[in-house]
């Protein structure tokens, strides 16, 4: 994992006792994970009295050092034996490395959800609504009398947020058709 | 249910007895070749030459049978309705029969045609899929993310549109239940009764 000179230094100063005790350290790792998890944080979340104490740009240096590194670890599927062999090489010591591994262990389903949600696809289908519906006459043609269905399929685009809709018509015949190419490409799920 | 034929439609058919049966017969071809195809003027001209007229009076008798083919094919009447709507035509019985002729032969082919002017929303043509696997992005190493590529063909107007579209096993077995619910539809009691009584 390659982490720049300035993750590195907030790590370094994260690590001494002098500057972050157990309480602080603690409250600035939990501080990390959570403006990368809840999507509701801001930047109160370092707004705590324990933390009053310490100069604000070093807080704010170490902090988001810690939130650089927890990505970075999330991105590589991290294990703890790399995360163990960084911390000590910025000295931390045990009982704070457990600390950290502990805490990345509780949050890992989280992030690995956050960074794999994170990307360009193709619009997904999200859902489907029909209508059936019997044609009697068009002012075109009268005395029609055949059965239609109508498909909504429900679409997300992820960049947009766009929420589009492909709407088509077609007949039993070829409701027929989807599902039986719908059903071999869920069969072929399955084996898989 | 008799067809009701306005004054101006009365006067351009007035133009039909004047000529020979298959003469008759030509514009009738001609009539349901402009429905599939589109007129084209030019063959007005020829015709007005070969029978010294002049080339509105052959449009006029040939739209005019071509709106009596259709308004016919559109309300779908029978045999004898026809008959009777011609009748107030004064023609010889002759030119009753082959009008007649000309209905039962290609109604079927012009309700088709009528159908594709109805309002058109997109319908559907073929659908191609393809399993994928997600094995990394730029954001997140060793992935395993099954997903389903689906390409489906839609035909508007003529025209051809594909749109490509994803979604997960999940979310497609939930597809395959709600279209396969849309089917079982038809299958009951209410709907078959439906299509049953409704002729």
């Amino acid at each position: 994992m390659e982490l720049s000179e300035y993750v590195q230094k907030g790590f370094q100063m994260l690590a001494d006792p002098g500057s972050f005790d157990s309480n602080a350290f603690t409250l600035l790792l939990r501080a990390a994970f959570q403006s990368l998890l809840d999507a509701q944080a801001d930047e109160a979340v370092l707004d705590h009295p324990d933390l009053k104490h310490i100069d604000p740009v070093v807080l704010k240096h170490c902090h988001t050092a810690a939130a650089t590194y927890i990505l970075e670890a999330g991105k590589q599927r991290a294990d703890k034996s790399t995360l163990s062999t960084y911390l000590e090489d910025c000295k931390f010591d045990r009982e704070r490395i457990e600390l950290f591994c502990t805490e990345y262990q509780n949050n890992k389903n989280s992030l690995e959800i956050l960074l794999g949600s994170i990307g360009r696809s193709l619009p997904h289908i999200t859902d489907v609504s029909w209508r059936l519906e019997y044609q009697i006459k068009t002012n075109q043609l009268h005395k029609m009398y055949r059965p239609a269905y109508l498909v909504t399929l429900n679409v997300e685009n992820t960049d947009s947020r766009s929420h589009p809709e492909i709407s088509f018509s077609c007949n039993m015949e070829q409701l027929q058709d989807i599902l039986s190419s719908r059903n071999a490409s869920n069969n072929q799920n399955q084996d898989h | 249910m008799l067809l009701d034929l306005s004054e101006e439609h009365k006067e351009h058919l007035a133009f039909l007895p004047q000529v020979d049966s298959t003469v008759v017969a030509e514009f009738g071809r001609i009539a349901v070749e402009f429905l599939r195809r589109g007129s084209n003027p030019k063959i007005y001209e020829g015709a007005a030459r070969k029978l010294s007229v002049s080339s509105d009076t052959v449009q006029h008798g040939v739209e005019g049978l071509t709106y009596l083919l259709t308004e016919s094919s559109k309300l779908m009447i029978s045999e004898l309705d026809f008959q009777d709507s011609v009748f107030v035509l004064g023609f010889s019985e002759e030119l009753n029969k082959l009008l007649l002729q000309l209905y039962l032969d290609n109604r079927k082919e012009i309700r088709t045609i009528l159908s594709e002017l109805a309002p058109d929303l997109p319908s559907y043509h073929s659908l191609e899929w393809r399993l994928d696997v997600q094995l990394a992005s730029r954001s997140l190493r060793q992935q395993i993310k099954p997903s389903v590529t689906i390409k489906l063909h839609l035909n508007q107007n003529g025209d051809h549109s594909t749109k490509v579209l994803q979604t997960d096993p999940a979310t497609l077995l939930h597809l395959v239940q709600q279209l396969e619910q849309a089917l079982e539809e038809m299958k009951t009691n209410h709907c078959r009764r439906v299509v049953r009584n409704i002729k």
